[in-house]
């Protein structure tokens, strides 16, 4: 029984739920990786249809560990990944549309104490967090603990829930119950910075990585 | 009972060290999230054409002429043309705070600056700045009738770049605020710096905001 349950275990971490590997930082886009090239003409026409109207996107490049904020086709900003892992990916084909932005602590004016009030700053965004998406998409973002035992005891315990939900659903063979999920871990300044970026509707483009 | 919370015991260690290994960048298995389809040659000389032909059709939709770069989070403004950077200035982006409308228990103005893409729409020297609702309410003041008591002159500096919706780019008399996020939305600059993407910015020029 003991035997069983552990090899049930071990088994379970590592079928194809497709967590992927990390990625190579330096994965680039040549002509005999037919893969990678596949994956990214698919993503520049998704983008090309983005870059045409006047608005900025994200793409999420997990062949190059990179979140870039684009518009026109310009690179305005970029937020490296230091980690990520992923389930379904292989549903996303297009754009993504953000629901909603995360929640952010705003202060409110009083006009009886002044109008000079304390205002918010990237300090004030939140450095873990869930971006949800229009079409059936979860984005999971945690910040680098920095060694922080209690941090890293509750993202990896999220991060379990989400694993043991998906296996799960694996087990029952009801896999339409579970959307493509995406955790990415950044540096926490970078956590916030995406956070204070994203607005409501802004879209979303993932680059897969390949073999 | 001994040995099923012995067995739990075995299901959370495995767990642990699955996560350990995760965490620790070593790969866990090599399952991949992009499948390519079977490729030829020829097919993928095809793919390889059409890669650079969509690189080509998406370097042309880049602003050719300078174009503004706002960043809100770090309150930088930059005037950029291509890769090269004209213009690094620091601004004043907005606070993010809220005001309630008075008499709308659901109304409220959200000091946000706007982000997304946008344009150089009018170019004014000496603006004067028409005060609306909010800049009375947030002073505790009655919100004047006459549009006549709502004119300031002189607080917006000397030039103003309108991108739509009552935003502007304009000067400030608060310089040491320079760096912080502190305005109503609009984006502030010191006197120099504005005076410079008055002359590099046309109307139409496109301004990104992130």
């Amino acid at each position: 029984m003991i035997f069983l349950c552990a090899v049930l275990s071990i088994l379970l971490s590592l079928t194809s739920v497709s967590w992927a590997a990390e990625p190579d930082v330096t994965s680039t886009v040549g002509i005999t990786d037919s893969g990678a090239l596949q994956e990214a003409t698919r993503v520049l026409e998704e983008e090309l249809k983005l870059a045409a109207r006047p608005q900025t996107y994200m793409i999420i490049d997990l062949a190059s560990n990179v979140i870039l904020i684009k518009g026109r086709g310009v690179e305005l900003h970029r937020i490296p990944i230091e980690s990520w892992s992923a389930s379904h990916l292989d549903q996303l084909m297009t754009a993504h549309r953000l629901r909603e932005r995360p929640p952010v602590n705003r202060r409110k004016i009083d006009p009886a104490v002044g109008a000079e009030q304390e205002p918010i700053s990237l300090g004030d965004m939140p450095t873990t967090y869930t971006l949800l998406f229009s079409s059936p998409l979860r984005v999971l973002v945690f910040s680098n603990t920095n060694g922080n035992p209690w941090q890293w005891t509750v993202q990896r315990g999220r991060a379990w829930w989400r694993r043991l939900t998906v296996w799960g659903n694996m087990l029952t063979g009801d896999q339409t119950l579970s959307p493509p999920s995406l955790d990415l871990t950044v540096s926490r300044e970078h956590a916030q910075s995406l956070a204070w970026t994203v607005v409501e509707g802004m879209p979303f483009l993932i680059r897969r990585s390949t073999p | 009972m001994k040995r099923v919370l012995l067995s739990l015991w075995y299901v959370v260690i495995s767990l642990f060290l699955v996560t350990l290994v995760q965490s620790s960048g070593l790969p866990l298995s090599d399952a991949v999230t992009a499948q390519p389809a079977s490729i030829d040659h020829a097919g993928l000389q095809t793919l390889h054409v059409r890669y650079k032909t969509l690189v080509k059709q998406l370097t042309q939709l880049m602003p050719t002429q300078p174009y503004i770069l706002v960043d809100t989070a770090r309150n930088h403004l930059y005037i950029k043309r291509g890769d090269q950077v004209l213009l690094d200035a620091l601004a004043s982006t907005g606070s993010g705070t809220i005001l309630d409308k008075p008499g709308d228990s659901k109304g409220q103005w959200i000091f946000d600056t706007p982000r997304g893409e946008f344009t150089v729409q009018s170019r004014l020297t000496n603006p004067v700045w028409v005060k609306p609702d909010w800049a009375f309410i947030e002073e505790g003041l009655e919100v004047p009738k006459s549009q006549a008591d709502r004119l300031e002159s002189g607080v917006l500096g000397e030039y103003a770049l309108g991108f739509g919706k009552g935003y502007f780019i304009h000067g400030t008399l608060y310089t040491r605020l320079l760096g912080k996020n502190v305005t109503h939305g609009c984006i502030r600059l010191n006197d120099d710096d504005l005076k410079s993407v008055y002359r590099l910015a046309k109307v139409g020029t496109p301004i990104m905001i992130f």
